[in-house]
């Protein structure tokens, strides 16, 4: 019976390998769970501290890697982080989070339907936020938020996981058109090429009254928005943003946004839905009601 | 070593160092910064729930009457990034908890610290700030 004694003998290698996989697992300590895995492929110092200013890591193609997870930052600016990477346990905020127009002159070139609306929703500390109501933040203003971004990147497509409320962003880097008639999506619809070592992703298909700040501060259907998004060095990434929504603003605007890298971290849920309470602690449920009507 | 000790070791450095401020909605809102309190009790329950975590604690007045009291603290992911577990807390522990008045006169506060066993634990909630303009 050859064909017996061959499953036999496959058998017992196969609940051999079973348990010695089984006896080795056993025989490892208890690994943490999330905080303080080492990130594979950071350039560090003698001293152990990342090198922000090491080189960018490429994809395949050669083309810059910007996979990593990524939080607010600035190094010129301390409370912004500074110029040390993260490490999960240090995540900020950018003055861009609260106040997208902070460093413009005049603050952002409202349309006169938008101003009183930003007025009140300044004055009231933003109770009307999506945000509060555990809806998608949009991508322009989680660069700003306290909450991590993991960018996971190949030569096709760029994901943005946003550890808030388990969102994602898709960013085509096949240049495909951009199609005429949108059907408006949280984060709109987004195609990118390369121009040299900068990622040109243009966004349209936005949705009207898409918060961009706490202040209230909109992007509507009409936006177009282009991002340049280099990585600079191993440490920060660097998005120059230009908004054109003449629905919302008399004229187009530009801002820079920049990330600087966490290691050693991993996205922990964050889903805003379990135990929101502030809405109904607030009183805010009957208001929303009322609006929806 | 135990988790409960291992988490006071974790934390007992630093407790009102520049560690994160999160909130997903606005502190000033519901809280007041010019109300600060601490109280004393007895957990009851823990809700270990995004976005915030919520501790109901028994707290006795100067008369013993009793009242069930909730701290807002701050989300799992921030608190399990410095070193807390689920089960950090547990219904029958003994807390003091330090933070800010919720503004409608509920028995709602936003926690700041918890010491426990001694050792004050960063609570992982806002503390105050309002978000920067």
């Amino acid at each position: 019976m050859p064909c017996l004694n061959s499953h036999r003998r496959a058998t017992v290698a196969l609940v051999s390998v079973a348990l010695a996989i089984l006896c080795s697992t056993a025989a490892l300590p208890a690994a943490a769970q999330w905080v303080g895995y080492p990130t594979a492929g950071v350039p560090r110092k003698a001293d152990g501290s990342v090198d922000m200013a090491g080189p960018v890591p490429r994809l395949p193609d050669g083309k810059p890697d910007f996979s990593g997870i990524w939080t607010a930052g600035n190094p010129a600016k301390p409370k912004e982080g500074g110029d040390k990477a993260g490490n999960g346990n240090d995540i900020g905020s950018s003055r861009y989070m609260a106040n997208m127009g902070a460093d413009m002159k005049d603050g952002l070139p409202y349309q006169p339907w938008l101003i009183p609306i930003v007025k009140e929703r300044t004055a009231n500390l933003a109770l009307d936020d999506p945000h509060i109501r555990c809806l998608p933040d949009f991508f322009l203003r989680a660069y700003g938020l306290p909450h991590m971004l993991k960018f996971v990147h190949t030569p096709g497509i760029l994901v943005v996981l946003d550890e808030m409320n388990a969102g994602y962003r898709q960013v085509f880097t096949d240049a495909r058109a951009l199609p005429d008639s949108p059907t408006p999506a949280w984060q709109g619809y987004s195609s990118a090429k390369w121009f040299g070592d900068t990622l040109i992703i243009d966004t349209i298909g936005t949705r009207d009254d898409s918060w961009i700040d706490w202040n209230g501060s909109v992007i509507t259907e009409a936006a177009k928005i282009r991002e340049e998004m280099r990585r600079v060095d191993f440490g920060h990434l660097e998005i120059k943003v230009t908004v054109d929504d003449p629905k919302a603003y008399t004229k187009p605007w530009t801002v820079t946004l920049k990330q600087r890298i966490v290691v050693d971290a991993e996205l922990i849920d964050e889903v805003c839905l379990e135990n929101e309470q502030f809405v109904k602690r607030m009183g805010l449920e009957a208001k929303d009601k009322s609006s929806a009507k | 070593m135990k988790p409960r000790m291992s988490l006071l070791l974790c934390l007992s450095v630093g407790v009102a160092t520049a560690l994160p401020a999160v909130a997903h909605h606005s502190f000033p809102a519901q809280y007041d910064i010019n109300k600060p309190v601490t109280l004393t009790g007895k957990v009851t329950k823990v809700e270990w729930t995004n976005p915030h975590i919520f501790i109901y604690v028994d707290v006795a007045d100067d008369k013993g009457s009793v009242v069930n009291w909730a701290f807002e603290m701050g989300g799992p992911n921030s608190l399990i990034r410095q070193g807390w577990k689920r089960d950090s807390l547990k219904p029958e522990d003994t807390v003091t908890i330090e933070g800010s008045l919720a503004r409608d006169g509920t028995h709602l506060v936003n926690a700041r610290t918890v010491a426990v066993d001694g050792k004050k634990l960063f609570a992982g909630s806002q503390g105050g700030e309002a978000p920067a303009k």
